[in-house]
């Protein structure tokens, strides 16, 4: 492996903007945010058929855990969509907090850095904006198709109400909903990796220890954020404003 | 740090595809589960509250009937007493009626060998008062 002459502890090397690229055809893609998505996706679908390859009625063992995070974020939709419409909801809405979940406490758990790449280095997937910007968007996708397919084209109707001068800010909202959405994420764990970075440079011993616990809140928090954030822009566009309560 | 390329799109397609496997393996089958175990315990719920009430139910007719037949034994006693009461109170007052019977015929026999008795007396009061005369006075003064 080789070293910049610059880096006094290989261990603690800071990089940002640094990626492992590959060539796909003419496109380019970052390496290393795949092959921690894949690390990622891998554990959730190995815990996901260890937990129903033998459904007993009475749970243990890992049908017990999985069932309880079914049941959370079953209860984190059914919270933010309503009673009745929910169901359809809860594969999207769980796996973006399964994902962002599992994906945060690999970037704060797994010591990615000790696993040398040519170029960047491995991190939460997280960690890369591609990642949050495409479930951001997904997101907004969703809420658009969960508009329309309740509503129809009565979906814009939420656009001029109560009052056609809010048409702007509704409009803006549609754009700011998938930034902030992206970028808190982005941010929060991009922030949290270069703060523990900075820390074992600085000290490399215990200090970074409560930084890194504060790390792990915040990946839990952000990922119950993200995923109650787009549940309840599903649920907000199915309801409308008001406009289809005043009818009953 | 910026840097947006394919990984995008990628990254958008694989979550979906991670949201569509997901769903196969894990949602729909434990979702499966959740329900049926929710339905396994309500219908178990309601069964246990029915045979409950049932139960219940039961015991309130027993206890009813044992009311009942409590309340029909002391009826019989009742009547048994009242029965046994009476009997015993007539047949008292055929015996007193009895012995006032006797007693009565007693007396008239009584009676009837008194009257004998002070008739015989009465014709014997002659020569007996002469003999006790006699007997009293001497013999030449009584004859």
């Amino acid at each position: 492996m080789m070293h910049q002459s610059l880096n006094l502890l290989p261990l603690a090397k800071l990089e940002v903007g640094h990626h492992l690229y590959w060539q796909l055809g003419n496109l380019k893609i970052h390496g290393q945010v795949f092959i921690t998505t894949w690390i990622v996706m891998g554990l959730l679908l190995i815990a996901a058929i260890a937990a129903t390859r033998n459904i007993e009625r009475i749970p243990k063992g890992i049908q017990n855990l999985m069932e309880y995070a079914l049941e959370y974020v079953r209860d984190l939709a059914k919270n933010q969509i309503g009673e009745k419409e929910y169901r359809p909801w809860v594969p999207f809405v769980g796996t973006l907090f399964l994902f962002i979940f599992v994906a945060n406490w690999s970037g704060a758990l797994v010591p990615w850095k000790l696993i040398h790449l040519p170029e960047g280095e491995l991190a939460a997937p997280t960690n890369d904006i591609n990642t949050t910007v495409a479930l951001a968007l997904l997101v907004s996708l969703a809420y658009f198709y969960a508009g329309f397919r309740k509503r129809g084209l009565g979906y814009f109707a939420k656009y001029i109400e109560p009052t056609p001068i809010l048409l702007p800010i509704a409009i803006l909202e549609d754009f700011t909903k998938p930034l902030s959405l992206s970028f808190r994420l982005f941010g929060n764990i991009l922030a949290d990796e270069l703060v523990v970075g900075v820390l074992v440079l600085l000290v490399p011993l215990f200090v970074p220890l409560p930084v890194m616990m504060l790390g792990l809140f915040t990946s839990a928090i952000q990922a119950l954020v993200f995923a109650t954030l787009a549940a309840a822009y599903i649920g907000e566009a199915m309801e409308g404003h008001g406009g289809e309560h005043e009818a009953h | 740090m910026f840097d947006f390329d394919a990984t995008l799109p990628l990254m958008a397609a694989q979550f979906l595809l991670l949201v569509a496997i997901l769903n196969q393996v894990f949602y729909k089958p434990l979702t499966k589960s959740l329900d049926d175990r929710d339905n396994y315990i309500r219908t178990n719920n309601t069964e246990a509250q029915e045979r409950l009430a049932k139960a219940q139910r039961l015991a309130q007719q027993y206890e009813q009937e044992l009311a009942n037949t409590r309340r029909q034994a002391q009826s019989v006693i009742a009547t048994a007493q009242a029965e046994a009461q009476k009997t015993a109170a007539q047949e008292l007052a055929e015996v007193q009626r009895e012995v006032q019977a006797q007693f009565q015929q007693v007396q008239q026999e009584l009676d009837q060998q008194k009257q004998v008795a002070l008739q015989a007396l009465e014709s014997q009061v002659g020569t007996l008062s002469r003999q006790i005369l006699t007997k009293l006075l001497g013999t030449e003064l009584a004859s």
